[in-house]
């Protein structure tokens, strides 16, 4: 595939030699995270300490109840984000709301020091206030790095999806070999076409296949269809009909 | 070969690589799970091959997944626990500050300069002091330390209990030790502000006892919890100035390679200091202000400050080390 500058996937090799994709999550999306998580973290001392305050009142005292709810602060004001990023989903509840996860920059999953290093360097990125080293650091790095990921080499990235995608689209065309001899990346991009099509507007799927004019000899409706039947006639190799878009 | 064939030929083992995958993860006990390094060797093979043919998205992606949770799935370890945590205060810990002795005499360096100042400098002129203490903080100790009172009233009343006053001692002062790991990411300036304005403040304190309240009550209660607070402070010092230092001077790395190995080593620093901290407010709160004879305080706190010190200096060590 002709490596595309512009989109947010990170390649990176692993261990046995295969090169993945990560699918780098931006500053927007992690905001907006950040955003549920402290509507979670408030809920949470709230509820705390109503629950402390009920406790103090009956069985074990005011002062007590207090060093209890400074513990819980203190726990959570640490650890909150810790203590979900080492859990199966390596998420929050805001980032798995998101959609989001923490893996380490090698592709594997978050460990504990490194959790713990992100974490704790939340607080440089915080300063001067409202993540202001934080947003800047993310926008100037290419994985989209705070100062606490760049430390615990970890980057924040899209969750996988559900493996079984949708259901496939049938399209009932007959296929049709190209006139010309297409090479590597013609075929390829061929082949998008007909996988990312449906879900395009009849004028844009047309504005593409007006590019293949010289090769299709045709426009609008009609380049199309022509356009469709050589990508089904790629895909199936020159046999059958319809095929899996 | 076409997309199609390529799919049809290797879809089967895809999908029993993804049903294996989908059952480790959830913790269940999954049959014939030694062939899942060869699905998944085989599966990046596959990845690899689509990605050169150009498959095109569906199959790519599909794949890039199956690679990704695999390579998880394989690389999870298990952390060790409470056994990796005793093996790193027991041998890590020690060794990592020993390693750092010239770091660690500098910060000492920087906190210990203030304190003895402020200590010397107060008798003759105790401007200083006050201004650094401010009117709240010179009422403090006064309630704490001064004559006719003592810091376990002072603190009940303020904290109602032991373990309130353990809770808090945990709460600020780790929290203050955390802080001046994360200042050092500034080049290390944060976690040299911090280190000095804390030794200014201690030196303040204790000097300002001197100066108008009971010394010896304020000695009774400190020295029990001073050696691993303080020294926990010098150190948590050192993980922030290591951080900063691979930061200014990443030596044979590049900047961002350096800090994530500066990182590395801060963390083990950090980790200790902080469970230092805590053990001191174990003691803050539950020895410390309990009243007892003079002596007493006096010998634990010597045995503190002698058992703090061998700790720092023989565990861990290594023969070749002497």
């Amino acid at each position: 595939m002709p490596t595309a500058l512009a989109d947010t996937l990170e390649s990176v090799e692993l261990a046995d030699g295969v090169q993945i994709h990560l699918r780098v999550a931006g500053p927007a999306a992690r905001s907006v995270a950040w955003l549920i998580d402290i509507l979670i973290f408030i809920a949470i001392i709230f509820i705390l300490s109503m629950v402390i305050g009920l406790l103090s009142s009956l069985l074990i005292g005011e002062e007590v109840g207090n060093g209890l709810l400074m513990l819980a602060m203190f726990i959570l004001n640490w650890f909150y984000n810790v203590f979900f990023e080492m859990s199966a989903k390596a998420a929050t509840p805001g980032q798995r709301h998101m959609g989001l996860k923490v893996v380490s920059v090698s592709g594997g999953p978050v460990r504990l020091p490194q959790s713990m290093i992100r974490n704790v360097l939340r607080v440089v990125d915080f300063m001067p206030g409202a993540y202001l080293f934080g947003l800047t650091c993310c926008l100037c790095t290419s994985r989209f790095q705070r100062l606490g990921d760049l430390v615990a080499d970890t980057v924040v990235v899209y969750a996988d999806k559900p493996m079984h995608e949708g259901s496939a689209i049938q399209v009932n065309a007959d296929p049709m070999p190209p006139p010309l001899p297409l090479n590597r990346e013609e075929q390829a991009a061929m082949l998008q076409f007909l996988e990312r099509s449906p879900r395009w507007s009849d004028a844009r799927k047309m504005e593409l296949s007006d590019v293949l004019e010289p090769l299709t000899k045709r426009r609008g409706m009609g380049g199309l269809l022509d356009t469709v039947r050589m990508a089904l006639w790629l895909q199936t190799g020159g046999g059958g009909k319809g095929g899996r878009a | 070969m076409t997309p199609k064939q390529f799919e049809n030929d290797h879809g089967p083992s895809w999908q029993r690589l993804e049903g294996m995958i989908e059952q480790v993860e959830k913790a269940k006990p999954v049959a014939n799970v030694d062939e899942l390094p060869k699905l998944f060797r085989q599966a990046c093979h596959d990845l690899s091959l689509a990605q050169h043919r150009m498959f095109g998205r569906a199959i790519v992606e599909r794949l890039n997944t199956l690679a990704i949770s695999g390579f998880r799935v394989l690389e999870r370890r298990s952390s060790g626990g409470w056994e990796r945590l005793w093996q790193m205060m027991m041998q890590d810990f020690p060794r990592a500050v020993r390693a750092e002795s010239r770091l660690f005499w500098f910060c000492s360096a920087v906190f210990w300069l203030p304190f003895f100042a402020f200590l010397i400098i107060t008798p003759f002129d105790p401007e200083w002091t006050m201004s650094m203490l401010g009117t709240e903080g010179m009422i403090s100790m006064e309630g704490m330390y001064g004559e006719g009172t003592n810091p376990r009233e002072y603190m009940r009343g303020e904290y109602g209990s032991d373990f309130g006053m353990f809770a808090f001692y945990i709460w600020n002062n780790v929290s203050i030790n955390l802080r001046t790991f994360a200042g050092g990411l500034l080049g290390g300036v944060g976690s040299l502000v911090i280190l000095l304005f804390n030794g200014a403040y201690f030196g303040s304190a204790a000097a300002y006892v001197n100066h108008a309240c009971n010394p010896e009550t304020f000695y009774c209660f400190v020295i029990g919890h001073g050696a691993p607070e303080l020294l926990g402070i010098v150190i948590s010092g050192m993980a922030g100035m290591r951080l900063g230092l691979s930061f200014v001077k990443p030596g044979a790395y590049d900047r961002k390679t350096a800090l994530v190995l500066g990182g590395r080593k801060a963390m083990i620093l950090i980790t200790g200091a902080a469970l230092m901290t805590a053990f001191a407010a174990i003691i803050e709160g539950f020895w410390s202000a309990t009243p007892m004879e003079p002596w007493i305080k006096y010998t634990f706190g010597g045995c503190m400050w002698t058992a703090t010190i061998c700790y720092l200096l023989l565990c861990g060590r290594e023969r070749h080390e002497a």
